[in-house]
This record gives C-alpha cells, sequence and structure tokens, in this order.
C-alpha cells in the first residue's frame, strides 16, 4: 500500500458502529407509527393447487380487522417476482407452499394471526415436482404456462447455453475422460432481521420503510408495479440486518402493504415469521450438474462439458446459471443449464448467486481429476487456471495464482498434503484447497457532495448498507479524495427523498459503482474549489457525479483461493476444521478491518453450506420440513473455525483507486475447499451437498 | 444522519404503554396513553419490572413476550427478533443476571423480576468495554443480532471475568450471526475481557 493514502487501506471502525452496538440503529421493524395497522399474509400450505373459492367473512367479522386482499380484489402484478411470466401478489394457482393466498391488516399482531386463521381456503390440490430433472419429462405437470422450462434470455424455450471449440474432439483427443454428477440444495439466505415493510401514504405520495439492499431499485420497483411516477414513492431504509440477496429490489410484501395502506388510509407494517422468510421470499437454487472433463496425463485440459439443470422454484428471479467453468483454461468448453419451474421455494439470488454451487462442482471434478493424474492438486490449478475470461478476454487485472501460491505458502500445503485417505486412524486428517472468482462489475451510479464553510463534507449516496461497512468505505473514499479528516466527514445515507441513485448493495458492486461516483464528484469538488476557493459564511459548495464507466473489451473479477485442514472423525461422521486460509485479490482494499470481516463471513457461511444446511422437503407432500435457523442448521458459534484472511492487492485500473469486489468473493470457493478436504481425508468423493454425517458415515463406515 | 430523530420519532408515535408507566428518561416526562383495545380479548395482569434499573408498571397481555412488552410498549428496540421460537438469540437479554431468550419468556412471568438489556449497557456516553471492543474489532456486520451477543457476553464476564476462547464460544453459542462474523465476536469479547474493566 503506497503511503501516499491517508484514509484509504487504513483499518477503520464503522462509522456507525456506536449506533450498531448501543441498541439505537433503527431498522424497519423497530418503527412504529400512530393508527398503525399490522399486517399478515397467508400462505399456501399446498405445493400446487388451484384455488376454488376463498371465505373471508369469518376473518372480516372479527372487530378490529380492516381489510382482507386476495386475488378477487387485488390484481396488482410484482414484476420483480418473475422475469418471465406475471407474478401477480396472489397468484392462482399457487405454486409452492408459502405462495400467498391473502393479505390482512388488523389493529393487533395478534389478532392479524387469528383472522389468518378465520379464512377459509377451498383447494384443488394439483400434481407437484420438486426436483428439476423430473420437471422437464414427458408428462410431468405444467408448473407455468408453456412448459417447466423457463426461457432463456431471448425469450426462447431453449437452456442456456456456451460453447466455444468442439468438445467431442476434444474428448476423442483426451488421454483420459471423466464423468460425474454434482448435486447441491436449496439452503435458504436466513438473514436475521426476518423481512418487513412499513407503509403510509400521505395524499398520493407513499412512503416505505423497508428492509432493502437497494432504495433506489426499491423505489423505481414500487412506483413500476403500482402505476405512480418514481417521485410519488419515498423509500427509507435506515439498517438493514441483512440480505445476502434476498432484497435487491421491491418485494411482493412492500406492494401488500402498500395496497392495504392505501385501502384502509392507514399506515401499514407487515411482518414475516421467520417461517415465512425462510420459504416466502428465496433461497440458493438447487442444482444438478453432469460433468464430463477430457484431461491428457500431464494435465492438460482438452474438454469440459457441463449439463446443469437449476431449480428455480415455480417462478423466474434469477438466472439459475451455474458458475465456474470459466475458471479453466480449456480450448473446448460446452456449457448447457437449464433453469426449470419447480413447486420449491423459489431459487434466486444468494451470495455470488451461481458460484458457490458451481464451483462446488467444478473444484471437486478438477480435484478428483488431479488426484487421478497423480498430480498435486495445486500445481494442477496453477497449470490449468484462467488467464483470459473465457479464454479470450483479457482481465483488466488479476491475482488468481498469486491467491493460489500465497495461500500455498502460508498454508503450508506441501507439508500437509498427503495421498487421499492415507489416514489410517478413526480420526482421519485432510487438507483441501478450492479457486473461486466473482465480478468486480462498473458501471453507473451517483453521489453528491457538499462542503460548508466549517471545513464539513456531507456526502449523498444511496447505499443502505446492509452490513458490508458501505458508508464507512464511502465516508473513506471521499476523505481519500478531498483531503477533509474523516472526522469531518458525514454520510447521508438510506432515503431516496434525500439520496441520489445508488445502485444497490448486490452483486458487490457499491464500493466499485457508488464509491467510484463519490470518488469522481470530490474531483468536481476540487475543481470549483480552485476556481472558487473554500466557501464562507452560509456558503457552501455543491459538487456531483454520476459516472458511467465501461470496460472495453475487458473483464473485471475479483479472485480467491481457499485452504482448509480438517479432522473427519470416521466413527461419528463431523468435521473439525483445523485451519482455515483465505487468501484474496480484491484488488486495493479500502478499508481492511471490514473487508478482513466480509472474507471471514463470507467462508464461515460457505462451510455451513457445505457441511450443514439444508431446506428438506418431504417427498410425499411437497411440504418444507425444516425452515429455520434450528431445522436447517446454520453455523453457529460452536461451528465456526478461525479463519485467516490475506489480500494480494493487484492494481486495477478501474473502480474507486482500484479496488475490487469484496462481499461475495469470500463464499466462492469455501464450500469446495471443504469438500476436497473431506476427500482428502476420507479418500471418498461425497458429491452431493451437505456433507452431513450420515454421508460421510456412508462412507466411511 | 438521523431522518428521523429518536425524540420526534416517540413523539409522532405515542406509546402504547398501559397504565401508568415511568419511561427511562428519552422522553423526560412520564407518558400516559392510549391502548389499542384488541378485539380478541385476551386475559391481562397487572406486572411489576424493573428494566435497565427503571421501573414499570405494567398492564400486560397474559400473551405477550418480554420481547414484545420490550419492543411495543417500552420502546426499548435494541432487543432484535430474529425468530420469535428460541433458536437465534437476537432477543438476548438478562433477567436478573442470567441470559434468557426474550421472545419465549411471557412478560407475566417477569412479574418482580430486574431486565437489563442493551439499552442499559452503556452510562451515558460511557460504553461499556464490550461495546468499545465491538467498535474496534468490527463485531457487527449487519448489527441485528450485536445486541444479543452483548447481552450473552456481558452475562458471560459478569462471572467469568477472563473466558478463554472456547468458553466464549460456549457461552454465545445460543446466538446466532448470520453475516457470519463469529470470529470477530469472539476476539471483541477476549479483548474487553483482557481490558479488565469489569462492569456492573
Amino acid at each position: 500500500m503506497p503511503d501516499a493514502f491517508h484514509a484509504v487501506g487504513k483499518a477503520t471502525p464503522r462509522i456507525d458502529a456506536v449506533e450498531r452496538v448501543t441498541g439505537r440503529a433503527r431498522y424497519a421493524g423497530d418503527l412504529r407509527f400512530p393508527n398503525m395497522l399490522y399486517a399478515r399474509v397467508l400462505r399456501s400450505p399446498h405445493p400446487h393447487a388451484r384455488i376454488r373459492r376463498i371465505d373471508m367473512s369469518k376473518a372480516l367479522a372479527l372487530p378490529g380487522v380492516k381489510a382482507v386482499l386476495t386475488r378477487e380484489n387485488c390484481q396488482v402484478v410484482w414484476s420483480g417476482g418473475d422475469t418471465r411470466n406475471k407474478r401477480y401478489l396472489f397468484n392462482n394457482p399457487v405454486r409452492f407452499v408459502g405462495d400467498p393466498v391473502a393479505a390482512v391488516a388488523t389493529t393487533d399482531r395478534h389478532l392479524a394471526e387469528e383472522a389468518l386463521k378465520r379464512i377459509v381456503v377451498d383447494y384443488e390440490v394439483l400434481d407437484f415436482i420438486l426436483d428439476p430433472e423430473e420437471a422437464l419429462k414427458p408428462g410431468a405437470v405444467e408448473i407455468q404456462p408453456g412448459g417447466n422450462l423457463s426461457p432463456n434470455s431471448k425469450g426462447q424455450r431453449e437452456a442456456e447455453s456456451y460453447r466455444r471449440g468442439d468438445v467431442e474432439k476434444g474428448f476423442a483427443d483426451s488421454d483420459h475422460v471423466f464423468e460425474d454428477l454434482y448435486v447441491s440444495k436449496h439452503v435458504n439466505n436466513a438473514q436475521m432481521e426476518p423481512r418487513v415493510s412499513i407503509a403510509h401514504w400521505e395524499g398520493d405520495k407513499l412512503t416505505v420503510w423497508a428492509s432493502t439492499q437497494g432504495i433506489s431499485n426499491c423505489q423505481a420497483d414500487m412506483a413500476k408495479d403500482l402505476n405512480l411516477l418514481p417521485e410519488q414513492v419515498r423509500v427509507i431504509c435506515e439498517y438493514m440486518g441483512g440480505g445476502f440477496g434476498n432484497k435487491n429490489q421491491n418485494h411482493d410484501f412492500d406492494l401488500m402493504a402498500a395496497v392495504l395502506s392505501k385501502e384502509t388510509g392507514r399506515p401499514v407494517k407487515l411482518e414475516f415469521t421467520r417461517k415465512e422468510d425462510y420459504i416466502g421470499v428465496h433461497g440458493r437454487w438447487p442444482t444438478r450438474q453432469y460433468y464430463k472433463v477430457g484431461v491428457n496425463n500431464d494435465g492438460t485440459l482438452q474438454a469440459i462439458q457441463l449439463r446443469g439443470y437449476s431449480g428455480m422454484g415455480p417462478y423466474r428471479k434469477s438466472s439459475g446459471d451455474i458458475a465456474g467453468t470459466e475458471l479453466y483454461h480449456c480450448p473446448n468448453v460446452e456449457k448447457t443449464v437449464h433453469p426449470v419451474y419447480t413447486n420449491m421455494s423459489v431459487g434466486a439470488n444468494f451470495r455470488g448467486p451461481a458460484y458457490p454451487q458451481g464451483i462446488f462442482g467444478i473444484e471437486s471434478m478438477m480435484d478428483h481429476i488431479a488426484y487421478q493424474l497423480k498430480m498435486d492438486p495445486v500445481e494442477f490449478r496453477l497449470k490449468n487456471c484462467t488467464q483470459k475470461y473465457h479464454d479470450e478476454v483479457p482481465y483488466t487485472s488479476i491475482g488468481l495464482q498469486d491467491c493460489i501460491r500465497r495461500g500455498a505458502e502460508i498454508f503450508e500445503w506441501k507439508k500437509h498434503l498427503h495421498p487421499p485417505g492415507a489416514d489410517p486412524g478413526l480420526i482421519k486428517g485432510g487438507v483441501g484447497m478450492a479457486m473461486g472468482a466473482f465480478g468486480a462489475g462498473i458501471g453507473k451510479s451517483s453521489a453528491t457532495l457538499r462542503l460548508d464553510a466549517s471545513g464539513h463534507l456531507w456526502v449523498y449516496v444511496g447505499v443502505t448498507d446492509i452490513g458490508t461497512g458501505a458508508k464507512t468505505t464511502m465516508a473513506l473514499l471521499a476523505a481519500e479524495a478531498t483531503g477533509i479528516n474523516l472526522e469531518k466527514v458525514h454520510v447521508v445515507w438510506g432515503d431516496t427523498d434525500r439520496c441520489p441513485y445508488s445502485v444497490g448493495e448486490s452483486g458487490s458492486r457499491t464500493t466499485n459503482m457508488t464509491g467510484y461516483a463519490v470518488v469522481e464528484a470530490a474531483r468536481d469538488l476540487q475543481r470549483q474549489l480552485k476556481e472558487k476557493g473554500a466557501p464562507q459564511g452560509n456558503d457552501v459548495l455543491i459538487a456531483q457525479s454520476t459516472p458511467n464507466p465501461r470496460l472495453e473489451g475487458a473483464a473485471r473479477y475479483s479472485f480467491a483461493a481457499h485452504f482448509v485442514e480438517v479432522q473427519v472423525n470416521a466413527e461419528f461422521g463431523n468435521v473439525r476444521i483445523l485451519k482455515y486460509v483465505a487468501v484474496h485479490d480484491s484488488g486495493r482494499v479500502v478499508n481492511p478491518l471490514t473487508a478482513a470481516s466480509q472474507v471471514k463471513g463470507g467462508a464461515t457461511m460457505g462451510i455451513g453450506m457445505a457441511l450443514h444446511e439444508e431446506l428438506l422437503y418431504d417427498r410425499a407432500t411437497g411440504v418444507p420440513i425444516n425452515p429455520g435457523y434450528y431445522g436447517a442448521r446454520v453455523m453457529t458459534h460452536m461451528d465456526a473455525p478461525e479463519i485467516e484472511v490475506h489480500f494480494v492487492e493487484t492494481e486495477d485500473a478501474y473502480g474507486p483507486y482500484g479496488a475490487k469486489s469484496v462481499g461475495e468473493p469470500p463464499i466462492t470457493p469455501s464450500v469446495a475447499a471443504i469438500a476436497n478436504a473431506v476427500f482428502n481425508a476420507t479418500g471418498r468423493r461425497i458429491k452431493e451437498l451437505p456433507i452431513t454425517r450420515e454421508k460421510i458415515l456412508g462412507v466411511t463406515a | 444522519m438521523k431522518p428521523i430523530s429518536r425524540r420526534l420519532f416517540i413523539e409522532e408515535t405515542g406509546l402504547g404503554i398501559l397504565s401508568t408507566t415511568v419511561l427511562p428518561s428519552v422522553t423526560g416526562s412520564p407518558v400516559e396513553a392510549q391502548v389499542n383495545s384488541p378485539a380478541v380479548s385476551a386475559p391481562r395482569t397487572k406486572i411489576t419490572i424493573k428494566v435497565n434499573d427503571v421501573s414499570h408498571h405494567l398492564e400486560v397481555e397474559d400473551r405477550w413476550t418480554l420481547a414484545e412488552t420490550l419492543r411495543d410498549h417500552l420502546e426499548l428496540t435494541g432487543t432484535k427478533i430474529g425468530c420469535d421460537r428460541g433458536e437465534c438469540g437476537a432477543c438476548t437479554v438478562l433477567l436478573n443476571e442470567k441470559p434468557i431468550y426474550s421472545c419465549s419468556y411471557l412478560s407475566v412471568w417477569a412479574d418482580g423480576q430486574s431486565i437489563q438489556t442493551v439499552e442499559g449497557l452503556a452510562h451515558g456516553d460511557h460504553l461499556d468495554p464490550l461495546q468499545q471492543a465491538f467498535i474496534e474489532h468490527d463485531g457487527p456486520q449487519c448489527g441485528y443480532c450485536t445486541s444479543g451477543q452483548l447481552m450473552s457476553a456481558r452475562a458471560l464476564l459478569n462471572h467469568n471475568p477472563s473466558p478463554t476462547a472456547k468458553e466464549v464460544r460456549r457461552a454465545l453459542s445460543g446466538n446466532i450471526c448470520r453475516c457470519s462474523n463469529y470470529n470477530r465476536y469472539v476476539e471483541s469479547i477476549l479483548a474487553a475481557a483482557k481490558r479488565g474493566q469489569k462492569h456492573a
């Protein structure tokens, strides 16, 4: 880190840390307003059913019940809830356990619960399908009109595909061809704050206190879905209890709260239970990944073929992609991914959307091949890892090899590596590693700065800071770019009436885009200062910027390599993590304190996905049986190992001072690294997540 | 930035406080307000609880959890509800110095007892050493589980001023952090303990 920086690169506690540790930070659910009503949602108990009739009379007869919404009286379409089909707030047929059927607004929270019980719904139960491959078989029940293969980005009923070279020729030229199936499951974002929305109309202006990752997107979506002008909608999010990708836009419950509020003329707070949050929002799409890889004796890759199936639930919110094959340099690649409708809970964005599950597949596959060829898995990666995006487009910067080399050195990989299953005892030691990557996209976002005569700088940015430290990052960038001391920098955030457009805290883009806008606005401020001098008295200087930088013929990514040492207990099936080293190339690190926290958290979350977490479904009824923290087994203090974090700071010409993405990359390699370590310990490859005790005992017993 | 100040917010909302509750210093004066009467009648009980050294005489519905009473009726929203079913620990408060899940504890059970919430950790601007350490070591990411982590940690340090990392993890095993910032929390608590400033 060059010493020239006075703010960037200095480990800095969050500027809002006092609020976060004193209980003063206010989340949407903490707010109450005079005359506020409490709303709750009635959800389908069936995975697929047609609603014949809804009888609301008993609910409406309860004094204090002010409104009930169903499809009968509310035809609002939630456009962000499905990019291919019309998804109403209340759909008929209902297509998953948890699909909204009705919403009630009442004077009391407990009364709302009572009212839900008094709504009588007559369902005609239909056939259902949970498995994406089965959903494509002839005769399978149609979940959406037109079939269960969700249309591709061009609107065609075809799988999303990518090709380069000729895989058949590649396989013919290979010394060995390996084939395998890897399976990942539906895991929930499970952020700590249950989803909540408060809506309130004043005349024809709607204010929504939302738990959202993107106030600007939420505002635009609300306006679109309710036929309002954007300026008629104000979205406020002071603090947000995590999201990990499940709230990048508006949500159906924001719209329900808005409609109920309009109907009743009172503020409405719509609350979720934890169980509703698990099934009614979305989780990571489950995948089935068929790989075929051709390789020569010396480890040179000849061909990679992936045929994948992603279970999107009944509504298409996200890509359904299976990422990871692009981590490898290979002349012949064919990837075909089928995003498929099923009657499970919706599969959509969750931290590094397509990566952790895809990298679990490809990195398990490649790890296996390395061992089969008697090569060191690290050497195999160094030989074959990507140098250009899809072997074609140069990266703006790439520290992948550095991450692998540095990680192997810190971890003392050579010293720890032994042949798979070589440890004869009941407690089997093993090591594993995997590569990871995630986009570091650049693009349009805005920032406004105000400098007053006392030298205080106000930074207006539409961030919400979902826990990443975005507000502090913005302050550090503003301090750096203006030379003003951090103590004199104030960030104004989380309110669309006060802040300009921000990209939203998704895709690990806030630092790259909004941070860059802050730096550009600071340049404008510097120019003005030169021209006009410092403001005096009541004068202020206002600077702003809406840069829209583009990559010309280049791809921009962050990279990582994770190394892990485990002990697998062959008698009880549990996995202990003894050592975990995470090395990341995120370009310039703006705040080493919060960046390392992101890596620690992301890696730990990946360990949970690797070893415990799964939303289980009863195959007979299509009902999820374990929604909630306890049932779905998220990581706890007792499970979390020490994550050792290192950064290799590559020089990158884009982004604010060359900063790349931090939030999502850490979860991308961790699942695969754990799986590979379990293989090294046991000598047996478990190809279906999560790698539970039962599965381990299945191979060790 | 504070789009809505706490004072303004409280003044605007009108407190759903029952009977003659004396509020802590946030509003400066005792407040009496009307209650929304739920149509479905629920039995009510008069209780007296001490929260952060302030006594409250309340009439509560028997079905109200302690978390609900603290948040909705005493405006102590620092205590969070993450699952409302005793799984996550976001609602952890101290009841007679012992950590409990306030979402799984009825308000009527708390009659005559003493409760400490996150709002009671700091004395004015003087933060609890745990709060200070959480700031310096970046404990909270999204911050939603933080109050619960702090209260479990406070209970631990009250009876074990210099715990090992293992003891910290065990004491906080009931406090989930989905940002998974577990390393930072343990680091923070060990740092606070090391500072040796045992706090009330």
